[in-house]
């Protein structure tokens, strides 16, 4: 029987949500097809994470563990996936869209010579492959694609699907693999991490998305404030990151971080195409800006028209009230 | 690089690429610079290119199968309107049928793009090859000037030298400021403000809307209530699947007024003629532009110096005389009399003051300067309040009553028609616009 | 240093478009170098003005694509080599990347750059999956480069955070337009260019002529952007406002 496999982005110990939404989606074409689904984790501490992952559903979970894994790595990655994939053989391999499964994305299609789609925002199985629709052009428009062969390849854009619980009695299964450091090709010298106790913001329930209007120390205060009243991911518009106030890791948008959260608040936010790209997924998106026709009212469902240095104190204070009752 | 140029042309738009097509055709060694990002992204007009000149430049141009222009005009309406009626004069006929045509519809971003095409092309042909440029983004912030006489233009820190520079700037004519031939502040009272919309339709409705037969098109223009009693016009202009839809105002009338253009544009559409014409469009595009309205008053006396010649809107060559809006076809001809004028120049190896000022000559020769002298009292009159207000609500009253039948005894036109005076205006103010009219026009 | 640049034209992103009968539409014939790519060049640009070499340019497109190239070439790159292929193939990333390694397979140099995706597709593989083919060590999302010693230190923006990754040459690197502001052809540039050499070959000529049975993915047409409805706007005191919506996001929405 063919297998659905799709592959666990972790990150800091933490399976990302995103993943989760790619499991419950094959879970879900696996049922319906009559398909096995099963997850694949590389990890360097790969075996604790396979446990936690009996609560969504795969009929059997992969795992390849090495220490060479405690930081991404484009090389051992793709020998890894390549190994798993031998193996395994799926029909489908689905990756959730981030930066380090777009690092090995190509180079794995090119490898097993399979067909590949990136960042879709659905996707379903045919008869000989993969269709399903993605945003282009600046996410200005969908096309709508399909894939064919077998593996076929895909990576999907978080937010597409829901992250359903479904607890399974699945399997564990290690899958040999050895790595010695000179077949390593490139070095990883150092990472320049954004503080690891900030939310991580392409998973974050809640995103508090700060733009050009937020001009002072002041104004950066109160959006942490509210962040983290709210339990909330910080995010920045272009502008902000460009300018230095913030980290560009923090950037939300076309080429940035797309989050898809339960509520996004956007503070002085215009609204423009390539960060609306970067959040247009959210579940519930509240605008506070000054010019009552910036773009953003266009698509928020709360749109609070005025100064964010007069609207912001009774917003926090009216949220701490609801949360302490 | 130490090139020197025949020529530098400032501005690539239709008096900047008809003169470098011009160029190209003999042979000279030029630079044609464009500050926007290509030819026609910083342009605006109505907009019909009238006339024939366009034949010269691409001949058989309407044999091309994707050529930069939309429609041929066989079709022309004047619209005077007052808040509720419209009275047109229309007049369609199979005489302008036939090409090469009497004027094309044309959308700046893609003719000034296909023009410049055509630039590049005569360019590969010409001697001149690989010394002839196109450069667009690129921003002529000064001409340079030794003894008196024009020797090149600065970009940044780079300068670069040429026996002749033509200005074809557009109507923000800072360099020819510069280099003295218009005063440095230009006053707003001859100034008009163009503002349109581009609105989309599927082309079969566009065509059924409009009656249009293959890319047959029409131009309407609109006089009176169009403007809201702003001094100025209306106009409407059938594209392939849009419609250039707008209006020129008077500056100092608007000011005056304390009236936006996008109020009166808007007011414009919602007219029951205009709106009926619209209906079910999508606006896919908003421009505006400031234009002269053809008034000598604005223009400068002197279009050259040595060394230089100034084409197009820059010599505020444009006049708007009620029948027609015409821009694009001065600034063509325009274009083509300066680089006529260097090529001759070339030939008698001097691009002095006599020189240049064979350009001048010819343009005033030519139709572009005797009909703006011959027309300037038709400028004055459509400027005249009674042209906007009292003269379309005269006509209109007067149509009103013409064409109601009624279950009673029908007055004779003539009664009908001093009705309408009595109640409008006067039989004076007749007399005074009749004289001016039959001077004018 | 030899650096090669792999540039694509695309659709100004920009400009009018719509959509009719699934088909895309653009209004005007708008076509400009990929955003990515131009960062790309720009980059390459910056280190052989400070380690000394080369810069050239190789694009895979139609012919109208001819004056990107030139575009680049009017940036300071230092020659160009022009793909031609026809224009109505249905080519994806795969088809891409194989032509542009059939090319590379006999040449030297220290490193591939190119754009980390083109505003097209937004795909993000032809990159990866060329240094695959071409057996290279690779890295992508660069936001900064840096050249020392015949290695390129990449900062490559990666989930956890920046990555500092030191790529061997020869190598490949695929650029964010994070990583720079590419430079506008000057005069002198634009002249320059027309006296640059390129290359035209064919498809043929290359031996990479790939027929539609092996591109393995498809577009099937395209269509608009689900629009999503505006709620509502709230404007007043702020006071008021700020402490209506707040009601509103936990009573309402449940998301407090």
């Amino acid at each position: 029987m063919s297998t659905l496999l799709t592959v666990i982005s972790v990150n800091d110990g933490k399976i990302k949500r995103s993943s989760l939404e790619v499991l419950s989606r094959c879970n879900e074409l696996a049922a319906d097809n009559g398909l096995k689904s099963a997850a694949l984790v590389i990890d360097a501490n790969a075996s604790d994470i396979a446990e936690k992952l009996k609560e969504y559903g795969p009929d059997t979970i992969y795992t390849i563990e090495n220490p060479i894994f405690k930081n991404h790595l484009n090389t051992p990655v793709l020998k890894a996936l390549s190994t798993a994939l031998d193996h395994i053989q799926p029909q489908l391999v689905a990756f959730p869209s981030t930066e380090s499964s777009k690092d090995v994305l190509g180079a794995l299609a090119a490898n097993k010579e399979a067909a590949a789609l990136s960042d879709m925002s659905e996707f379903e199985l045919t008869e000989n492959g993969v269709k399903g629709k993605r945003p282009v052009m600046a996410s200005k428009i969908i096309s709508a694609v399909e894939a064919t062969g077998s593996p076929v390849i895909i990576s999907v854009r978080s937010g597409s699907y829901d992250a359903v619980e479904k607890s399974s009695d699945a399997s564990i299964e290690a899958i040999d693999f050895n790595f010695n450091d000179d077949e390593l090709r490139i070095t990883l010298k150092e990472i320049i991490s954004s503080s690891s106790d900030r939310v991580d913001l392409s998973e974050a329930e809640a995103v508090v998305a700060a733009g050009r209007g937020v001009k002072d120390e002041e104004g950066r205060n109160m959006i942490s404030e509210l962040a983290s009243i709210l339990n909330a991911g910080i995010g920045a518009s272009r502008a902000l990151t460009e300018a230095g106030d913030y980290d560009p890791s923090l950037q939300i948008g076309q080429t940035g971080k797309v989050v898809s959260p339960q509520l996004y608040i956007g503070v002085a936010i215009s609204g423009a195409i390539q960060h609306v790209a970067g959040m247009a997924n959210s579940k519930v998106i509240v605008a506070i800006n000054k010019d009552p026709d910036a773009p953003i009212f266009d698509i928020a469902d709360y749109g609070l028209v005025g100064d964010l240095y007069k609207i912001l104190p009774p917003f926090i204070e009216e949220l701490k009230k609801i949360k302490q009752n | 690089m130490d090139e020197k140029f025949d020529c530098i042309i400032v501005g690539a738009g239709v008096a900047g690429l008809a003169a470098a097509m011009t160029l190209a055709k003999n042979n000279m060694k030029f630079l044609l610079i464009e500050k926007g990002e290509f030819p026609g992204s910083k342009n605006v007009s109505g907009g019909v290119l009238w006339g024939s000149d366009l034949n010269k430049l691409v001949p058989n141009y309407w044999e091309e199968e994707d050529a930069g222009w939309d429609r041929f005009i066989n079709h022309r309406r004047l619209t005077f309107m007052d808040e509720q009626s419209s009275f047109s004069v229309d007049f369609k006929s199979s005489h302008f049928n036939e090409a090469p045509y009497n004027g094309v519809v044309v959308l700046r971003s893609k003719f000034d793009k296909w023009l410049a095409g055509k630039v590049e092309k005569a360019i590969a042909e010409s001697d001149y090859a690989m010394d002839s440029f196109v450069a667009p983004n690129i921003l002529v912030e000064e001409v340079l000037e030794e003894d008196g006489k024009v020797v090149g233009i600065r970009t940044g820190e780079d300068k670069f030298y040429a026996d002749s520079v033509i200005l074809a700037e557009g109507v923000n004519n800072l360099l020819t400021r510069q280099v003295g031939l218009q005063d440095k502040y230009v006053p707003a009272d001859h100034m008009l403000t163009g503002v349109k919309e581009i609105i989309r339709f599927d082309q079969d409705v566009l065509e059924n809307r409009f009656q249009l037969n293959g890319r047959s098109g029409m131009s309407n223009e609109f006089v009176g209530h169009a403007t809201n009693g702003v001094e100025g016009g209306g106009f409407l202009y059938t594209n392939k699947d849009t419609v250039s839809i707008g209006l020129v105002l008077g500056l100092k009338d608007l000011r005056e007024k304390e009236q936006t253009p996008y109020d009166i544009l808007n007011h414009f559409k919602k007219h029951p003629a205009v709106a009926d014409m619209i209906r079910g469009g999508e606006v896919v595009e908003y421009s505006a532009h400031v234009v002269s309205s053809g008034d000598k008053r604005v223009m400068p006396e002197k279009l050259y110096k040595a060394g230089l010649t100034v084409c197009g809107e820059a010599a505020n060559l444009l006049m708007n005389a009620g029948k027609a809006i015409q821009g694009m076809d001065y600034a063509m001809r325009s274009g083509i009399l300066a680089a006529e004028a260097i090529t001759k120049a070339k030939e008698k190896g001097d691009f002095g003051e006599s020189a240049m000022k064979a350009y001048q000559d010819t343009l005033e020769d030519s139709y572009v300067m005797k009909d703006i002298n011959n027309f300037q009292d038709a400028v004055h009159l459509l400027h005249d309040p009674f042209m906007v207000d009292k003269m379309p609500n005269l006509i209109c009253d007067f149509g009103r009553n013409f064409f109601s039948i009624k279950n009673e005894p029908t007055k004779k036109a003539r009664n009908m028609f001093s009705d309408s005076v009595k109640k409008h205006a006067s039989y004076w103010d007749l007399v005074k616009i009749g004289a001016k009219g039959a001077k004018a026009l | 240093m030899k650096f090669y640049v792999c540039i694509k034209q695309v659709p100004d992103v920009y400009a009018p478009l719509q959509i009719k009968d699934g088909q895309l539409i653009q209004d005007a014939d708008r076509n400009v170098l990929n955003a990515y790519d131009a960062s790309a060049v720009e980059e390459a640009l910056v280190l052989t003005e400070q380690h000394g070499g080369e810069v050239e340019v190789v694009l895979a497109g139609p012919e109208k694509a001819k004056e990107t190239l030139r575009k680049a070439l009017a940036m300071g790159a230092h020659k160009g080599t022009h793909i031609v292929t026809n224009g109505d193939e249905e080519f994806d990333s795969s088809a891409y990347a194989k032509i542009l390694a059939k090319f590379f397979s006999d040449k030297e140099y220290d490193f591939i750059s190119c754009g980390k995706q083109s505003q097209d597709t937004d795909a993000g593989l032809a990159g990866s999956m060329m240094a695959e083919l071409l057996d290279l060590p690779y890295a992508t999302n660069a936001v900064d480069l840096k050249f020392s010693d015949g290695t390129l230190t990449v900062k490559r923006q990666g989930d956890a955070g920046q990555e500092i990754i030191d790529v061997p040459s020869p190598g490949l690197v695929t650029c964010s337009n994070d990583m720079n502001d590419p430079r506008i052809p000057s005069l002198k540039g634009i002249m320059q260019s027309k006296r640059k050499p390129v290359d035209t070959i064919s498809l043929d000529d290359l031996g990479a002529d790939i027929s539609s049975d092996e591109v393995k993915t498809k577009v099937l047409g395209f269509e608009e952007k689900p629009e999503r409805e505006a709620g509502k706007k709230y404007e007043g005191e702020p006071d008021e406002i700020a402490r209506e919506v707040a009601q509103l996001l936990d009573t309402e929405e449940n998301v407090i």
